[in-house]
């Protein structure tokens, strides 16, 4: 069969712009699934009951255990929301088949796993922001309260110190930016929601441990063995890396380097993550 | 006439939940468009039409064979500059409202934000929507979405508009609707390859056609070529009284001639094809 090519068609380059548009189109989509609005009110509960709890911490000093159990509760519902809310928006149009109709547009299969990433990223930042914040005004007020009841207790004056919440909060964000590049991967293959989510939530658990697999491969006697360890510890993130909650609650200082190590470190495992899925997305049949 | 759509022994395989079975879904298919056609794909669920439609927008990989649009291999992505796509049963984010939609795959397609507006804008009222455009889709009827789902086919201006089933859970108002919108898709010079199970529609709309069957095609051509059962001399004769008419059948079977009662349609091949 013949033809005669009538119309040339122009080089469409990569754009940024439609990644950014889908991002925003996700965020709207993102900031109205009910889900996201349950957890982000059962987690202000739970900020809120610890005022409840305080009096059951025998030992500890009453803002150490607000800011523990802050610092818990964005860990744990930050990660959930990371994980249900990646799957939703990515797995849920393809799904509903709403992806067909946008890659039958001019749109490059990165471009459209970038923007899915994008607008998870910027609810999951909008998450993570608002629980810090509030995390932070409550532990202003209880130790506003506290000096005024018991001034001798703070002879230097106020002992938390708020921009290293605020750090724990951008530290936070990034590990979840790093899970949910990770989850984006695992959504290019999965053709169920329950398989992605089920993967976010073990490799969640598996980069809390990566540095048992680290130790092992320092450890480990035999080069298999030592080989095994190794690409465990270097495929799976060390979430732990990102975990400065301990030290802010301990009133351990933190070094500028350390910060700067994570956030490279979570920019590079994150930048992997999202590469390998555009690769596995360019290649997925709809 | 260039070929807007060139389909050259398009072959697509699925695995199956068996170990080293596949499904073949388009088998060999070939078959061109011309520009300014409207061509009809027709064929019986599982028959691979919307294979072939998903390999033309570059959704799926051919396992053999190859498909263009306009000699610009359907695997770039800068082809789909030229293609606009209905889905079956359009689903669209219910949250968004139907110029928001318009404007955001309009910008998806390259226009500035002020063009997608005023296209958009252009497109709803054309489509009937004018009144519904700030109203949010998830409120919207069927029909309604699938004139929005034209809208957004058509907002980046595409040389070649794929409709797959585009008058489904429409009221016969709607479908008619749909019809101009169709032809005056041609009168513009636009290319549209439809796949209805409407044969009415599809025969009253489209210049050829083509059938498929579990992913072969069984037959290929224009319309009346194929109603056409190839005698040359049939008449269709009207606005005769009974009595005439009695006496016209009694005469052409006197003389050895045949009188059917009603010419083939579409829907008469379809199922011929299909046997």
């Amino acid at each position: 069969m013949t033809h005669t090519p009538e119309f040339e068609t122009p080089n469409l380059s990569w754009s940024f712009r439609r990644a950014w548009l889908i991002g925003q189109n996700a965020f709207r989509e993102a900031i109205r699934m009910k889900f996201f609005a349950a957890l982000m009110v059962l987690a202000l509960a739970a900020f809120a009951s610890s005022f409840v709890f305080r009096e059951f911490n025998f030992g500890a000093s009453e803002l150490k255990f607000i800011a523990d159990f802050g610092f818990g509760g964005l860990s744990l519902f930050g990660s959930i929301l990371t994980v249900i809310l990646t799957v939703q928006l990515f797995l849920g149009e393809i799904e509903h088949r709403t992806a067909l109709t946008l890659l039958a547009k001019p749109v490059r299969r990165s471009e459209y796993t970038l923007g899915k990433y994008i607008g998870a990223m910027i609810a999951i930042a909008c998450f993570v922001a608002s629980l810090t914040l509030a995390l932070a005004l409550a532990l202003w007020i209880r130790e506003t309260q506290l000096i005024a009841e018991s001034p001798d207790l703070f002879p230097e004056g106020r002992v938390m110190r708020y921009g290293d919440i605020l750090m724990f909060g951008v530290m936070h964000m990034l590990r979840l930016g790093v899970l949910s590049a990770l989850v984006v991967l695992f959504c290019t293959y999965a053709t169920s929601t329950m398989f992605a989510m089920l993967m976010g939530f073990l490799v969640w658990i598996g980069g809390q441990l990566q540095h048992v697999a680290t130790e092992a491969w320092v450890a480990s006697g035999t080069v298999v063995s030592k080989l095994g360890y190794a690409f465990v510890s270097l495929l799976l993130p060390n979430f732990h890396l990102f975990d400065i909650g301990d030290k802010i609650a301990l009133g351990e200082a933190i070094a500028l380097s350390g910060y700067a190590k994570a956030m490279i470190y979570g920019l590079l495992y994150a930048s992997f993550y999202l590469t390998v899925s555009f690769i596995s997305f360019s290649k997925r049949e709809l | 006439m260039a070929n807007a759509i060139e389909i050259a022994g398009l072959t697509k395989d699925f695995p199956v939940a068996v170990k080293g079975k596949r499904l073949r879904a388009v088998d060999d298919l070939s078959l061109s468009v011309g520009e300014g056609e409207v061509y009809g794909l027709l064929g019986p669920n599982g028959s691979g039409k919307s294979t072939t439609i998903k390999a033309l927008l570059g959704l799926l990989k051919p396992t053999k064979g190859s498909c263009s649009v306009f000699g610009s291999p359907c695997s770039e992505v800068s082809t789909r500059l030229m293609l606009g796509y209905l889905p079956e049963a359009p689903y669209f984010p219910r949250f968004m409202s139907g110029l928001e939609l318009v404007i955001y795959f309009g910008e998806l397609c390259g226009l500035k934000k002020s063009e997608a507006e005023e296209r958009g804008t252009e497109l709803l009222e054309e489509l009937g929507l004018a009144g519904a455009r700030e109203q949010r889709i998830g409120t919207y009827s069927k029909g309604m979405l699938q004139r929005l789902g034209m809208a957004q086919a058509l907002v980046g201006d595409p040389k070649v508009v794929i409709l797959d089933e585009p008058t489904a859970g429409v009221d016969p108002i709607g479908a008619r609707d749909i019809g101009q919108i169709i032809l005056r898709q041609k009168e513009m010079g636009k290319t549209v390859l439809l796949c209805s199970h409407l044969l009415s529609h599809v025969e009253s709309l489209c210049d050829r056609v083509a059938i498929l069957n579990r992913g072969k095609l069984m037959t290929e051509g224009r319309v009346e070529d194929l109603l056409s059962d190839g005698d040359a001399s049939g008449l269709l004769i009207e606005g005769l009284s009974e009595e005439k008419r009695v006496r016209l059948i009694a005469e052409v079977e006197s003389n050895g001639g045949r009188v059917s009662k009603r010419s083939k349609s579409l829907s008469d091949l379809f199922m011929e094809q299909l046997k």
